[in-house]
Formats: structure tokens, C-alpha cells, sequence
């Protein structure tokens, strides 16, 4: 990598001053330094925000809980408050990596990572996302890349965060040019859906502070299918929540990761749901919808239906059933 | 003639490493650990082409970049680039970011050749571009045929066909490929990671023009092998240039990503398989023509082709009527190398997932095809203790057939293992001391396969002390040769040299101190009776004590969630013959070991080149995907001991069988076949039918 300087910030104000225009922030470092180490980003200055006052704080409340962008996944796998409040939360952070990352991995990493496409992070070859001219898995090995997108880059969102943030409807809190401003998990994201070189709506020196969750939805839950067992990202990820009251979904969300550059959501299928019993019939509906504008490439057709199973098994297990 | 004793205390029953203490606590120095006083790191740029004549390589900004000492080309002059990943030029500096920094620096002129081929396939298209200029990239399929095929098929009950795929396997030990080299004008020091050091000397010699006898090859503790590290390779050519440039020792341990590219990896398989059989079940005909990539393999050869890609067909079935072609297909990647039994894993997955194709067809349980068919007693054997073990007649159903989305499955197959009876050349010493003390020397190497407890057991037994009374030395090409760590050949190369050397030290005991058994009790005394120098005793391999030809079959039982792909292996059993067990606890972790590299083989190991670029678009472990703890079963060992076979190495055998056990289980499963390894979700699902068609960009 390339030699940068080091300094570490003791209030959000002078970290954002720090990092100026060629600075980058460090907490976990999971992604950043493998970004560094092979050339993808490089920085003048490193800026530690791993010791910012207060943001490494997990706070329930009435209405929403607030999580602190340096809270580590880990903390929110272990918080045994969050297993019966957020279940999903503590699904989604349970299948994250690996024991040693989740130690280390904040909140704020998992949702601002960079692409993990192969050909993004391949040192000899320039796509689209490194501002070269072509999307090599379009056409190549795109096995683990997008179903949807709204332009030719089609490397998906892996954050299961931000899924699981999606689907209970969460609001990230971000820091720019020292005003606060909230961002929906979709608008946290929008930006990667129409361009390539981005892989998230953040901007340069851009920080986000926290995430808040209405506490609204009683019920959720996180799937996802990898190759493997543990420690490999997820093909396709589900998170879906809900309140049910009379046995009826009451503002249901479902989300998908992995197959689109942003979490997936689809209103009509959030509106079918709302007020209704949950039945099998009802979820293959909701399925069929929030896939219905799926665009399979050659590698990745089975990602539907995939994606198909985890959102009936999602919803279904919202209802108690699964 | 030598024996083995028959009533024994340590062999055939379990001995911990005897270096397990310092494995376990670090004290252990394996050949990435080595500082050698002064040492300097090195690292090798690569070609980021996959096809390109080079023309010139500047060293000199790198030369300036501070901290580095030396600098060198991998060739002299103009050299073609045949594959992504070649060597170019390698440095050596005080620190690795140095290093990185110097790499960058080198100027490299070249023409970058467009025209190139990764994919076996479309190689073997006539006006595919040539990875070699002189030779096409597939040679004329090589033909091998028995009986009448084109008559027998008629006559067969029951046909199948099937086009069964394997993928390019990379090569990825625990430590990487490399060695810390010290060229001084006294000769070369190599600490290597290596299963050869003798071949790894010689090596050296003929690269560099030295004598044996100026090269020393050292491997106190090595990380894996498996085939791909008899040679000082490029690497350590490399290594050894730089530190006769920079006078100091260079340590070159390759990277992940590096590993990934140049030193080795298992050849493809494409095989199409028609078989048929008459309604007893009895093999009758058997056609098949496969080819496999072994990268640029030896293309250069006048006959072309990637060579060293053809596999034992139709494996360890003996069918009066067959047709085989096989040809190796050149392309622009890595070369292949020995891998853990070479050749028999992909031909038992192709073999055994017919030979269950053919069982559905017939209507036959497929173990009893195997019976049926298969002539090997000792596997005769082993299927039916393993089956009774696994409980097989209970758990076999028609394939499909289990309820619900999750649907379970079983499956087996068979493996075979010619290898040798052990090098003859195999010499080793012992050094008996006046105070009791007595250290053993072998010039062969301990891969982590326990040899060294293997030498400490068998010097036990025979001298009638414990195993931690045994020094063991190896790993020094100043001891008495010892073969490389290849084809399963180290046990039975190691274990009857140390029985000679104790049969002559008792020998020499007795004639020097006149004690008539020297053993145990009275080893102390006698050895006190030495006086003041130490009894050095050659010994060499004998016959007699050491076989080949092991057996082995494993069965799987797998979980399928036919909804999402996901495989689950919930249990292995390995049911193998080994001939004489020397130590139990090595050997079933040599076996645990090969079963898990199997299921890596069988659900989740594939190199994957990229067309439009050409180069290995997965060398890490993020998406080279390897089994880890959770993915592994159950697994049981059921051991045969045969004392009177002697000595078998069990290596390879035990890897050979799993993917084809586990292939069988998960047809069976799901009631349908999944022709390519590794068997993931996706194909799972693919097999279902439940893919949708791809959408054109």
C-alpha cells in the first residue's frame, strides 16, 4: 500500500476536518485496508475514528433503539436484548464473516464496504467501477452479481445490514459538512443503483454517526444461503419484519441483498402484505412480485429462485410458522 | 528376512506426535519462520497478461527504491509470457513494503498478445488462438480399446451417457510455496518448504550449476505439500539469486494470490461417459472421451497439448468392451503438478457417478452394482463392513424419494492406490550413545503427516523403549538419502529402514558389549557398555516389510434443501486397508484430512479464469472457497489391519473417493445428477430444473 499518515480524532468535528479531501476514515479497517493493500483506494491520511465520544453505544428506546456507527457486529450479535427486540438484527449480524471480523467490523464499515465483485477487486483489471470502459461480468463470470440494477454495472450490495436495516425500516444518521441528515437504507444506497463508480449515496467526508430503529415492527428475521456454512458472503439474503396484530402483517417489509446494487425492496409487495393473514399462497404472491422484474444473466438465473425461497421462508417464519 | 514383531506395544496402536508439544506451543520453526542472520524478504512480479512477448525489463528505479538490495530477472533477453501470473523479475529489500514499492518500479516493455485461451473448451477449437506457436493447443486424442464396443453396447440391458466435469484444483497448502536461500561462495543454504529436499538440492544444482555437495537443503517443519512442492521451483531460483546480489540470506514465501497462479494446481476433466451393462448387472461396455487442461503443461512438445491431464478410466472397473480417448488441452494458465493422487479423483467421480446413473437405470441398489463389478477383494470387503457400519440397507432409498424440501441421501465409492512398496534407496542412521541416549537420522522430510513419530514408534518397538526416548532428525540433505514425500511412499519407505537400523544396532550391541538382548531392560546397560564413542549404525529399506496396491471406500450421507441448493454432508464413513498400521492416531488424521480436502474437491474448490481478461479471478480463499470447520461431518474411520500385507502409505487413497461418494449422495438426494464439480447451490437448483433462462444483455 501506499505510505499515508495517521492521526487519530477525538470529535467528529476535527475528524471530518482531518480527513479534508484525501483523508479516509478507519474504524474496523476490514475493508479499508484490503482496499489499501491492493491499490483500489489509496489515502493521504488515515483518521482514526475508533475513540469519537459516544457513537460506540447500543440505546433502547420507546419508539426506535439507536446503534452508534462504531458498535461492532459482534456486540449486536451478542445483545440479548436485540435477539427479542430485532431478531433479524441478530441473525443478520450472526452470519457476517467471520468470529475475529465481527469483532473488529463496526456498524458504519458494514454498511459503507465497497463492492466485492471479483473483477472489482482484482488488481489487473479496470471495469466499470474503476472508471474503466466495461462491465467484465456483464458478459463473464457473474455468478454472484445482480439480478437488478439501473445501469451496466451489476455488482451487487453484500451488506446484511443494510437488508436487515431495510426491512425494519431504519434511518442511518450521517454526518456532512456538519449538518445531521437522514437517509432511508434505499436512499443510503440510491446512488450505486445509477452509477457505477459508486457504492453507496455517501459522499467524501461523509460520516455516518448512527442508525435508528423503529421499534414498530415485533417481528423479523434474516436468511441467507451461501456455499458454505459459515464465513462466506451470502448468494442472496432476505430480512423481512413485521407487527402482527390479530394475526394480520402490519407494516411488513421485505428486503433482499446481494442481488441488486441496492438492498431490494418493492413497494407493491410491502402494500399486498400489509393487513393481510399470512398464508403460503399469500408469500409465493409477494415473492413472485418483488422478483417480477428480475434480469438473469447467464451465471446467475439461479439466484431467483433462491431469492423466491428465502422470501416465502422469511415471511412465513415472521408468521410463527417456519 | 526382515519381520515385523508381532505382539507390539506401539505399533498399530496410537502415538501423539511426538513434536505436537512444539507445534502446539509455536516452538516449531517451519520454513516460513526461518531468520537467517542478515535475511531480506523477496517477492516476484508477475505478468498481469495472460499472453505477451516481453522485450525489455528495467530494473533500475526498483534497484533505487530504498531498502531494497537486490534485483533480477526471472529470464534473460526476449521471453513470451504464457500465462497470467508468470514470473517477470523479482527483488529482495529490508522490509516487504520495500519490496511492493520495488515492484511497482520495474519498467516492463512488452507486446501484449490479445489473442489467447483459458477456457479448455474453447481451445480445442481449430482456430482457437495457440498457446504454443509450433503445436496445436490438442494434440490427436490418444486411443486405448479393448474387446468390440460397437457390437457390446447392443447387447447391453441398460445405457447410460453422461458428461461429467471437474474443475481446475489450486494448489493451497497451510504455508505457501518457498524457501529462504543463502548463496555464498561456500555453497547454498536452503531452508524449503518441501516434500523432496534431496530432489529440491538437486534442483538447485542444475539450475545454478553447483555441486551436491555445495547445496544444503533443510525442512525442520513444512506446511503441506501435496504434490506441488518437490522442486526449488522458479521461486527459489529466484531467492537464490537475489541473495548471492544482496549477500544475504532472501526469504521468498510466495502469497496467497501468488500461489493461486504459478506452482500448480489438478487438471479439468471433461468426460463423456457412455456405459452400458446386461441385466445382470455385469459391465459389458464402457466408450469415454475426456479432456482436461494442465495449463501450459508441457505444450511445448512437439506433439502440442497441455499434457499430463489424462486420467485411469474406466477406473477400478474392469470392462471386457471399452473405448478410451483422452487428450490434454493447452491453455494460457498456470501448469498443473501432482496432486494428491493424480489422476483418481476426477476419474472416480466421473466412474462412480455412472456407475449410480447406471444402477437407476437398471433398477439396482448401486452397492450391489459395485459388488457385482468390482473384482478387488479387499474392497469386497471393505463394502460390506462399511455398509453394515453405515447402515446401509436401512438408509437406501430410490433416489428422490425422501420427503419433504430437505431431502437426504447416500451414497459410496471406490478407490484404489497402485503406488510402490517403498524407495530402496532409503537409507537412515542411528546414533546410540553411551548414556542411553539414541537420535535417529533419515534424509526425508515430515510434511506433517507424522513421519517422524512414524520413525519414533517403529525405533520403539524394535529397540524396546518409548517413543519420546527417540530422537528423530530428518530434513537435512547431510543425512542418508531419503526419498521424496510423493505416491503415498514415505511410510513404507521410512518404517523398514528403521527396522534394518535397529536389527543391526541390536546386532552390533550384542557383539560389542556381549549382552544378548540389548532391549529395553537392559538397553541402558548395554549402552553404558560402549564405553566413550557412540554407536553409529547404518541401515537401509529391506523387503518384505512394506506392500502397495491400498483399497479404500468411502460412503456419504448429505442433506439437500431443494429449495435453496445448499448441500449439508452429515457424516463420511472411510472404511481403508493399510496393511500394517503403524500409528493409528497419524494415520485416521491423514485420512480425516483427505476427506475434508475431498469435500472441498466435491462442493466448493474451483480456480476460475475470467475469458475477456485471462486471468484467475478468485486467488484468495474469500472466493476460492475451501471447506472450514462447519462444513465438516461426521466423519468415521473404520481402519483394516494387515499385518502380514506390511507397510502401505495411505496418503492418497484416503482423498480419492469423497467427491464420488458425496456426487452419489446428493443424486440420490434429489433424484437427480449434478454433472460438475464442485457441486454448488446454483447447480443444485439447475438440476431441479428450477433456473429460469437468462435474460440477453
Amino acid at each position: 500500500m501506499k505510505a499515508f499518515q495517521y492521526a487519530t480524532a477525538h470529535s467528529t468535528a476535527s475528524a471530518r476536518e482531518l480527513v479534508a479531501d484525501k483523508g479516509l476514515y478507519l474504524a474496523g479497517g476490514n475493508d479499508l485496508l484490503g482496499l489499501l493493500k491492493e491499490y483500489l483506494v489509496s489515502a493521504d491520511l488515515l483518521v482514526n475514528i475508533k475513540s469519537l465520544p459516544g457513537l460506540d453505544k447500543i440505546e433502547a428506546g420507546k419508539d426506535f433503539w439507536t446503534i452508534g456507527s462504531l458498535v461492532t457486529v459482534a456486540s449486536i450479535e451478542d445483545h440479548e436484548k436485540i435477539k427479542q427486540v430485532f431478531p433479524g438484527l441478530h441473525e443478520a449480524a450472526a452470519e457476517i464473516a467471520s468470529q475475529q471480523i465481527r469483532n473488529v467490523a463496526t456498524v458504519g464499515g458494514n454498511l459503507a464496504q465497497h463492492s466485492r465483485c471479483w473483477y472489482f477487486r482484482h488488481r489487473d483489471t479496470v471495469c466499470l467501477k474503476k472508471d474503466g470502459d466495461l462491465c467484465y461480468a456483464r458478459n463473464g463470470e457473474n455468478r454472484y452479481h445482480s439480478l437488478f440494477t439501473g445501469n451496466s454495472c451489476i455488482s451487487p450490495v453484500v451488506s446484511s445490514l443494510a437488508t436487515t436495516f431495510a426491512a425494519l425500516d431504519a434511518t442511518a444518521v450521517v454526518l456532512r459538512d456538519g449538518q445531521e441528515m437522514r437517509q432511508s437504507m434505499a436512499e443510503l444506497y440510491h446512488r450505486a443503483w445509477e452509477n457505477p463508480l459508486a457504492h453507496n449515496s455517501l459522499e467524501k467526508g461523509d460520516l455516518i454517526l448512527r442508525v435508528e430503529i423503529p421499534t414498530a415492527r415485533t417481528r423479523s428475521t434474516y436468511l441467507q444461503v451461501s456455499d458454505k456454512h459459515t464465513f462466506d458472503w451470502a448468494l442472496v439474503s432476505c430480512a423481512a419484519a413485521a407487527d402482527v396484530v390479530d394475526g394480520k402483517l402490519k407494516s411488513p417489509r421485505v428486503a433482499l441483498g446481494s442481488i441488486s446494487p441496492v438492498p431490494h425492496q418493492v413497494e407493491a409487495a410491502n402494500n399486498l402484505l400489509d393487513g393481510q393473514v399470512l398464508d403460503e399462497a399469500l408469500a409465493t404472491q409477494a415473492a413472485d412480485l418483488i422478483l417480477k422484474d428480475a434480469k438473469p444473466l447467464e451465471h446467475n438465473a439461479y439466484k431467483v429462485p433462491m431469492a423466491h425461497a428465502l422470501i416465502r421462508r422469511a415471511l412465513l417464519k415472521l408468521k410463527g410458522d417456519a | 528376512m526382515s519381520s515385523w514383531p508381532t505382539e507390539t506395544k506401539y505399533i498399530s496402536h496410537s502415538t501423539a506426535r511426538i513434536d505436537a508439544p512444539a507445534k502446539l506451543t509455536g516452538s516449531a520453526r517451519y520454513s516460513s519462520d526461518i531468520q537467517a542472520e542478515g535475511w531480506l524478504y523477496g517477492m516476484i512480479l508477475r505478468s498481469k497478461w495472460p499472453a505477451a512477448k516481453v522485450t525489455a525489463v528495467s530494473l533500475d528505479k526498483a534497484r533505487a527504491v530504498p531498502g531494497i538490495k537486490a534485483a533480477v530477472v526471472a529470464r534473460e533477453g526476449e521471453f513470451n509470457v504464457r500465462f497470467y501470473g508468470e514470473e517477470i523479475a523479482a527483488v529482495a529489500g529490508t522490509s516487504k513494503q520495500a519490496c511492493l514499492d520495488a515492484l511497482r518500479a520495474i519498467e516492463v516493455t512488452a507486446d501484449v498478445r490479445h489473442e489467447f485461451v483459458v477456457s479448455e473448451t474453447e481451445a480445442r477449437n481449430d482456430n482457437s488462438p495457440r498457446v504454443w506457436d509450433n503445436a496445436p493447443n490438442a494434440p490427436t486424442p490418444k486411443v486405448h480399446e479393448k474387446g468390440t464396443v460397437d457390437t457390446a453396447f447392443p447387447e447391453c440391458a441398460a445405457v447410460i451417457e453422461g458428461f461429467y466435469t471437474t474443475p481446475v484444483q489450486i494448489h493451497n497448502p497451510m504455508e505457501t510455496h518457498g524457501n529462504t536461500v543463502s548463496w555464498t561462495d561456500e555453497g547454498l543454504t536452503a531452508w524449503a518448504s518441501t516434500q523432496g529436499i534431496t530432489s529440491v538440492r538437486d534442483g538447485f544444482a542444475g539450475a545454478l550449476q553447483l555441486d551436491h555437495s555445495q547445496v544444503r537443503v533443510l525442512t525442520d517443519f513444512m506446511g503441506g505439500g501435496f504434490g506441488a512442492k518437490f522442486g526449488p521451483g522458479v521461486e527459489g531460483v529466484l531467492a537464490a539469486k537475489l541473495s548471492k546480489e544482496a549477500k544475504a540470506p532472501v526469504r521468498l514465501m510466495l502469497t496467497r494470490f501468488d500461489q493461486a497462479l504459478a506452482v500448480g494446481n489438478r487438471p479439468s476433466s471433461f468426460q463423456k461417459i457412455k456405459m452400458g451393462a446386461l441385466a445382470d448387472g455385469t459391465l459389458h461396455a464402457f466408450e469415454a472421451e475426456n479432456y482436461g487442461t494442465a495449463g501450459i503443461g508441457g505444450g511445448a512438445d512437439a506433439g502440442g497439448g497441455g499434457g499430463g491431464a489424462d486420467i485411469p478410466m474406466p477406473y477400478i472397473y474392469a470392462v471386457p468392451n471399452t473405448r478410451v480417448k483422452q487428450s490434454a488441452v493447452a491453455v494460457n494458465a498456470g501448469a498443473a503438478r501432482a496432486f494428491r493422487a493424480p489422476g483418481h479423483p476426477p476419474a472416480s467421480y466421473g466412474m462412480e457417478s455412472a456407475m449410480d446413473d447406471l444402477a437407476v437405470k437398471l433398477g439396482m441398489d448401486p452397492l450391489e452394482l459395485r459388488l457385482k463389478n468390482d473384482a478387488n477383494e479387499i474392497r469386497q470387503r471393505e463394502y460390506k463392513l462399511g455398509a453394515e457400519k453405515f447402515g446401509w440397507k436401512d438408509k437406501y432409498k430410490a433416489p428422490g424419494s425422501s420427503a419433504g424440501v430437505v431431502k437426504t441421501g447416500i451414497g459410496c465409492a471406490g478407490a484404489a492406490w497402485g503406488g510402490s512398496k517403498g524407495d530402496r534407496r532409503t537409507q537412515g542412521e542411528a546414533h546410540i550413545n553411551p548414556d542411553g541416549s539414541v537420535e535417529f537420522r533419515l534424509g526425508v522430510q515430515d510434511l506433517g503427516t507424522g513421519t517422524k513419530t512414524v520413525i519414533a514408534v517403529v525405533a520403539a518397538e524394535m529397540l524396546g523403549l518409548k517413543p519420546e526416548q527417540i530422537t528423530v532428525r530428518v530434513g537435512d540433505t547431510n543425512f542418508p538419502y531419503g526419498p521424496g514425500s510423493g505416491g503415498s511412499t514415505t511410510c513404507p519407505s521410512v518404517s523398514p529402514t528403521v527396522n534394518d537400523i535397529c536389527t543391526k544396532a541390536l546386532a552390533q550391541l550384542q557383539a560389542q558389549t556381549g549382552i544378548a538382548d540389548a532391549r529395553g531392560a537392559n538397553w541402558f546397560a548395554a549402552c553404558k557398555k560402549l564405553g566413550v564413542s557412540p554407536l553409529v549404525v547404518q541401515g537401509q529399506w529391506q523387503p518384505g516389510l512394506s506392500t502397495n496396491q491400498a483399497c479404500g471406500v468411502q460412503f456419504a450421507e448429505v442433506e439437500v434443501d431443494t429449495e435453496t441448493g445448499l448441500v449439508t454432508v452429515k457424516k463420511i464413513l472411510g472404511v481403508h486397508d493399510c496393511g500394517l498400521i503403524i500409528n493409528q492416531i497419524t494415520l485416521e488424521s491423514q485420512i480425516n484430512g483427505g476427506i475434508i480436502s475431498g469435500m472441498g474437491y466435491a462442493l466448493y474448490e474451483e480456480r476460475v479464469m475470467d475469458d475477456l481478461s485471462g486471468v484467475v479471478l478468485n486467488p484468495n480463499f474469500e472466493t476460492y472457497k475451501l471447506p472450514g470447520i462447519a462444513d465438516v461431518p461426521d466423519i468415521e474411520i473404520v481402519l483394516i489391519n494387515m499385518p502380514e500385507r506390511g507397510v502401505i502409505g495411505i496418503g492418497e487413497p484416503a482423498t480419492v473417493a469423497t467427491a464420488g461418494a458425496i456426487a452419489n449422495a446428493v443424486a440420490n438426494a434429489i433424484g437427480a445428477r449434478v454433472y460438475s464439480l464442485p457441486i454448488t447451490p446454483a447447480k443444485i437448483l439447475a438440476a431441479l430444473g428450477k433456473v429460469p433462462p437468462s435474460v440477453p444483455s
